[in-house]
């Protein structure tokens, strides 16, 4: 089981076994809430909506990203009349992008009465609370993690609206091909995260049969000298470069390429999308980067209104995943609507049917799977200023 | 993969450069081991701390005369050095000193709590995220014989050779060199010879950290990025190097950081990435086992 963190930092081990443990947990009290809450709301309260975020702990920055994403689209809702008549109500709970803590934190969920999940940051912490939501018959849309294994848990209450890794190398293969690679060396840091990403690019490259893979290889993390590994890329002459780790190690191997005489692109996975690499990499060694990332509200075109009026409700500007949780209470409103009902099948039913509901990484349509049938990466490059911008949406 | 034909000089000078830092951190090891038979385990943060004092002198000194430059570098590693060989000497004189009768596990344990105490502070201080070095140097490459090589290689390398070849004089040369070789063949006699042997063990901290120190300068303005955890690897390697040359030997250790070096580079060359660390100790198992002192490390009368 792989346990890949949606987000800059790797998910320590001892994160991952409290997540299996809490797994564990879980299995054996599922339910303990006892109420079969999700099919029976009364029909005349208010639709409790779910979200599982941050709010404390190393991802604190994100929890109100989401919640305020979240409560802006609950409010346009409810301007509109609701949803048959019945009003949105979003209830958060912070779930530390901690196992044990979003475990408790599913469990209250479900003693409040929620009828849908809008919520889920960290990949880890959403894993354990799958089962607690799926007995509950509270079906999921998750606006950030995206992990594989959120996919693999099987569960048809599961839909995920944001990109998973799978999704992420097919952009970084969608590129690669878009500027004409022909030979790719990728290098990844032996991460679950990194490793999947790499995988999964070189098992879709070799698919689609243009693009040879000349290398593929991991680095030792933690280190500052590559100059091992970048004479192995070198040696295998590639025309383009592709680094699935995070930004720790990907700015200095970016830097010691270029020193070794590469002057090929250079793309990285969204874990290195980070102020610090242009920082780490220093001037004049990032002209060449670009990154595959979640579209960010100021990366997205025609979302200016949106962001205006976010900023007037708020006092602040969106950040990641305000746009995703947005449409995590649109994409599940409009399945209730569709369905009539608030009835768990009736709901799964009804977001299995959405057919290019209209949403900020295109038209969505989900696949048997729950996943995106379509996008959810863009490609973006280091600007003057070390801040990574919208390079090419992929939309074309 | 054409075999090391075209590559045999750039393969050789990425070890000889790596193993060169490898090298400066693996003396300290093996000058205190020698002394006092103790594996200093923190001797990897001091490193680290090196490098964080140095962030702090430049950036200071960048805010002051705007511009740094290579006189200004060099200045900085010199006030880093005397700085962490003094925090080297104080570590000694509040945590290994109290322990100098006790069994040599207690010692070790304390040198594992001091490592941490270090990555961890400065953790407090400075975060976890990596910090970018104000000052880099940077100057051109050429090519020799089918390698790319850097003015900058070669400044740091001539800058780590001077470092060790002042060392080696010293110990062989001077009256404190010859207390540090009496007080690893005997400490007892030499105490009863006149040596004062907490001011030996004293500066033979010192000159260990400031070496470490040093590397730890260089290592952030060539590579550039800095972390809380950058001693933690290096030290690990080090401490291999010493052994792989015969720890308590000065030659051995400036030995066993090239071939570390060396080995490294040619294991990540021949096997690829994700092989080199299992080369490099699979090398190291098998030398040890056929010659447990390693390289230099023969005769016992000739160490340090």
């Amino acid at each position: 089981m792989s346990f890949t963190p949606n987000r800059r930092r790797p998910l320590a081990p001892a994160a991952a076994l409290a997540a299996a443990a809490a797994l564990l947990l879980a299995g054996c009290s599922g339910g303990i809430a006892g109420g079969d809450e999700g099919g029976d709301g009364d029909a005349s309260g208010p639709i409790k909506l779910g979200m599982l975020a941050p709010f404390s702990g190393s991802e604190s920055a994100f929890g109100d990203y989401m919640k305020n994403g979240a409560q802006m689209a609950v409010d346009e809702i409810n301007e509109d009349g609701g949803v048959d008549g019945r009003e949105l109500e979003l209830v958060v709970e912070d779930d530390a992008c901690d196992a044990t803590a979003s475990v408790a934190a599913a469990n209250k969920l479900v003693a409040a009465g929620v009828e849908a999940s809008v919520g889920g940051y960290c990949s880890g912490a959403t894993l354990p609370v799958l089962p607690i939501f799926d007995e509950a018959g509270v079906p999921m849309v998750i606006p950030a993690a995206n992990s594989n294994a959120l996919v693999e848990a099987g569960l048809d209450t599961v839909f995920l609206i944001n990109g998973t890794g799978t999704q992420q190398a097919q952009a970084t293969l969608e590129y690669a091909l878009k500027v004409g690679a022909t030979r790719v060396a990728v290098l990844n840091d032996n991460t679950d995260y990194s490793k999947d990403l790499a995988d999964s690019f070189v098992e879709q490259a070799e698919e689609e049969g243009t693009i040879e893979i000349v290398l593929d290889q991991s680095v030792t993390p933690g280190e500052k000298d590559y100059s091992a590994n970048v004479k192995n890329v070198i040696g295998s002459t590639p025309d383009f470069v592709v680094w699935t780790g995070y930004y720790q190690e990907g700015a200095l191997i970016t830097r010691q390429l270029i020193d070794a005489g590469y002057a090929g692109p250079i793309l990285v996975g969204d874990g290195s999308v980070d102020k610090k690499f242009a920082e780490i990499a220093g001037a004049g060694y990032t002209e060449n980067v670009v990154g595959t990332f979640t579209q960010t509200p100021d990366m997205l075109k025609g979302a200016e209104e949106w962001i205006a009026s976010y900023e007037e409700a708020f006092g602040e500007a969106p950040g990641p995943y305000s746009t995703q949780s947005y449409d995590a209470v649109r994409v599940v409103a409009e399945a209730m609507k569709n369905a009539g009902s608030t009835e768990t099948d009736a709901v799964v039913e009804g977001l299995r049917g959405l057919d290019g509901f209209p949403v900020f990484s295109g038209p969505l349509t989900f696949t048997d799977e729950g996943t995106l049938s379509s996008g959810g990466f863009a490609i973006v490059s280091i600007s003057e200023d070390g801040t990574f911008v919208l390079k090419d949406d992929l939309q074309d | 993969m054409g075999f090391f034909t075209d590559d045999l000089f750039q393969l050789v000078w990425n070890g000889l450069f790596v193993g060169s830092f490898y090298a400066l951190v693996a003396l300290g090891y093996s000058m205190v081991y020698g002394i006092i038979k103790l594996l200093n385990f923190a001797h990897g943060d001091i490193y680290m701390l090196g490098a964080f004092i140095a962030f702090v002198l430049l950036g200071s000194t960048i805010g002051l005369i705007g511009e740094a430059s290579l006189p200004v570098l060099l200045l900085v590693l010199l006030i880093t050095m005397i700085l962490t060989g003094g925090i080297g000497m104080f570590v000694e004189r509040v945590a290994y000193r109290p322990l100098r009768g006790s069994p040599r596990l207690a010692v070790l344990i304390t040198a594992v709590g001091v490592s941490f105490a270090l990555e961890y502070g400065i953790r407090q201080i400075f975060g976890p995220s990596p910090e970018v070095f104000p000052f880099r140097l940077s100057g051109g490459s050429f090519d020799v014989l089918g390698g790319r090589v850097s003015v900058t290689q070669i400044v740091l390398m001539v800058i780590a050779a001077l470092l060790m070849w002042v060392l080696q004089l010293y110990v062989m040369r001077s009256r404190e060199g010859r207390a540090m070789r009496a007080i690893a063949l005997d400490p007892q006699a030499s105490l009863l010879m006149g040596v004062n042997v907490n001011r030996v063990i004293s500066r033979t901290f010192f000159i260990g950290s400031a070496l470490a120190g040093a590397a730890g300068v260089m290592a952030g303005a060539y590579y550039g990025s800095i972390d809380f955890l950058m001693g933690f690897t290096i030290g690990l390697k080090a401490f291999t190097a010493a052994v792989i040359g015969g720890i308590g030997n000065l030659y051995g250790a400036m030995l066993g950081g090239l071939v570390l070096g060396l080995l490294e580079s040619f294991g990540t060359f021949v096997l690829g990435g994700e092989w080199r660390d299992v080369f490099t100790f699979a090398c190291l198992i098998l030398f040890l086992s056929i010659r447990p002192t390693g390289i230099l490390g023969a005769r016992v009368a000739e160490r340090m």
